[in-house]
């Protein structure tokens, strides 16, 4: 009999190795080997100090015209982009983001019978099928930003309720449709319209009136963004995945992405305030200067909010991850994505000192101000040690990404200049 | 007094040396063939869709991964009464939160999302969120 072998290591694997690795379960392991096994699964949640991942901590789990994505929750279905797909511009379809508030979500449309409506506050409501869009109005297309209003919610500080998601609730597409504008010019607006609002094929269970009953939101008149938002039935070239949308989806350049009404299926104009939960008491910030409060000011009742509404500039490392050891003095391309909804991207700058000292990076191509703009930067290395990169976006507003976090009790417009530790090792 | 070994067994001990002795050596130098039993993250790949007839277009059903809540009282009245609009991995997936705020998020849905909850099983709900979930007392 062997007796504790000072390498068990090395007895395992040759015991594994004569294909009799049933035993190995039952011998000691040493804690090197532990550590190993161990890094195959994060933890089951993070707090209550800030989440130290760049996604969130949930299981890869398959749906529906998806690739595995990270859980969330699963009634409803919200499900988060693993972060390697930002390397590229475009975010493809099957690894978007997704996020329903109501749990009866469509399984199925039958678009021989779907219809957008066009109703309220109109001269000649109007319901146009699927076959319509496509044929009677002009198609039109932009490169456009999605992302979720709780983006990045779990780095808050103190941490607050709500979908926990990591930076990966955002994603970038190409989105083809029919112009708003041109849709509801056809209805005849009447005097006194003061919103549109919009609705998707997403029902919940609670009673009618209450938020879990219906998700509603609106856009007033008054807001130029109406001119830019399309309903759309392309994504990236193809028809968007049920859970994205389909059979169209509003999209509203720069917005956050709670106005981007999947299955929309009914347009209404409104003439009085919209003071449904959605609009009047969800998905509001403090009417600061970036949206940032305290929790005493909250618990005091004496902060003012508004519905949340354009993007704040932010900018993320993609690669390096900080999985890995890298080598020194072996080039490394730094690679990431900006966005911002104030008018695109100007200028991204890099940090390899904790963002103490700037460098410009080299912007990608530019899909318009409202798309992911990539950025590398190519960075050697040239001693061992853990170092911290940073990176910081400006866009075409002049507004730039602080170093102060914001905090805010909703968890939205987390835009915080974000850093990634790597660590470099010897080569002798 | 001698054991005798069959030929297969000789045989596997001489392997299991000579692998030891090969691997000392390896081990040195650098760690190679080593894994590890692990089935915990198994995902089955999606199947294709099936063509659905006429001009419906289909996502199929969507699957549900049922968190397990701690065991204690009260569990069964959660899982219940919160399992209405919205599954418990709503309650797993947050950070754990200090008391007054599991409280004031069941107020919420009782307030804002109109949850239709008895008067005796409203404490029954915190209590159990309370005991399992605040920073001081959450273990999974």
């Amino acid at each position: 009999m062997m007796s504790d072998s000072p390498n068990t290591l090395s007895r395992r694997r040759a015991i594994q190795l004569l294909g009799l690795g049933g035993l190995a379960a039952a011998m000691p392991m040493t804690s090197w080997a532990q550590e190993v096994a161990g890094q195959h699964s994060l933890p089951a949640f993070t707090g209550p100090e800030a989440n130290p991942y760049w996604n969130s901590v949930g299981p890869f789990v398959t749906y529906p015209q998806k690739d595995p994505l990270v859980l969330l929750t699963d009634r409803p279905v919200q499900l988060e982009t693993p972060r390697h797909y930002f390397l590229d511009a475009f975010t493809p379809n099957s690894a978007f983001y997704v996020r329903w508030h109501l749990d009866e979500i469509p399984n199925d449309v039958d678009l021989g019978q779907w219809r957008l409506s066009i109703e309220g506050n109109v001269s000649n409501a109007r319901k146009y099928s699927y076959s319509d869009l496509l044929a009677r109005f002009k198609p039109v297309f932009v490169a456009a930003v999605n992302q979720c209003s709780g983006n990045s919610r779990s780095f808050f500080q103190p941490r607050v309720p709500g979908g926990q998601w990591g930076h990966g609730a955002m994603g970038n597409a190409l989105w083809t449709g029919v112009r708003l504008k041109d849709l509801l010019n056809t209805a005849g607006l009447k005097g006194g319209s003061l919103a549109v609002q919009f609705q998707g094929l997403d029902q919940g269970k609670g009673p009618e009136g209450k938020g879990s009953h219906a998700f509603l939101k609106s856009l007033d008149f008054t807001n130029p963004v109406l001119d830019q938002a399309i309903v759309a039935y392309s994504m990236n070239g193809e028809p968007l995945p049920i859970l994205n949308g389909f059979p169209v989806r509003l999209v509203v350049p720069g917005y956050f992405a709670t106005y981007w009404m999947k299955g929309l299926s009914w347009i209404r104009v409104l003439d009085k305030p919209d003071d449904n939960f959605w609009m009047k008491t969800g998905y509001r910030i403090p009417d600061t200067p970036n949206g940032s409060t305290t929790p005493e000011a909250v618990k005091g009742g004496t902060v003012k909010t508004v519905p949340i509404n354009v993007m704040p500039v932010r900018s993320f490392i993609i690669s390096p991850d900080g999985s890995k050891k890298l080598p020194e003095k072996t080039p490394v391309t730094v690679r990431g994505i900006a966005f911002s909804g104030h008018g695109g991207i100007t200028r991204v700058e890099f940090s390899a000192d904790g963002a103490k000292t700037w460098k410009p990076a080299q912007l990608g191509e530019d899909h318009g101000p409202y798309s992911f703009r990539t950025w590398t930067f190519a960075w050697k290395p040239a001693t061992p040690g853990t170092f911290e990169l940073a990176v910081r976006a400006t866009d075409a507003s002049g507004a730039t990404q602080s170093d102060v976090p914001v905090w805010n009790p909703g968890g939205y417009l987390w835009n915080v200049i974000e850093r990634q530790k790597v660590v470099i090792g010897t080569i002798s | 007094m001698r054991r005798k070994y069959s030929l297969p067994v000789l045989t596997a001990i001489m392997l299991v040396v000579t692998a030891l002795a090969a691997a000392a050596i390896a081990v040195a130098q650098q760690d190679r063939g080593y894994y590890t039993p692990h089935n915990s993250g198994e995902i089955r790949q999606t199947a294709p869709a099936k063509p659905v007839n006429g001009a419906t277009y289909s996502a199929e059903s969507f699957p549900l991964y049922p968190p397990e809540l701690d065991a204690g009282e009260g569990r069964e009245a959660v899982a219940s009464n919160c399992s209405t609009c919205h599954s418990t991995r709503y309650i797993t997936m947050q950070p754990p939160l200090p008391a007054a705020a599991w409280e004031a998020e069941v107020n919420k849905m009782i307030n804002a999302f109109g949850l239709d909850v008895p008067p005796e099983t409203k404490p029954v709900i915190i209590h159990y969120l309370q005991t399992h979930y605040t920073p001081e007392t959450r273990k999974h």
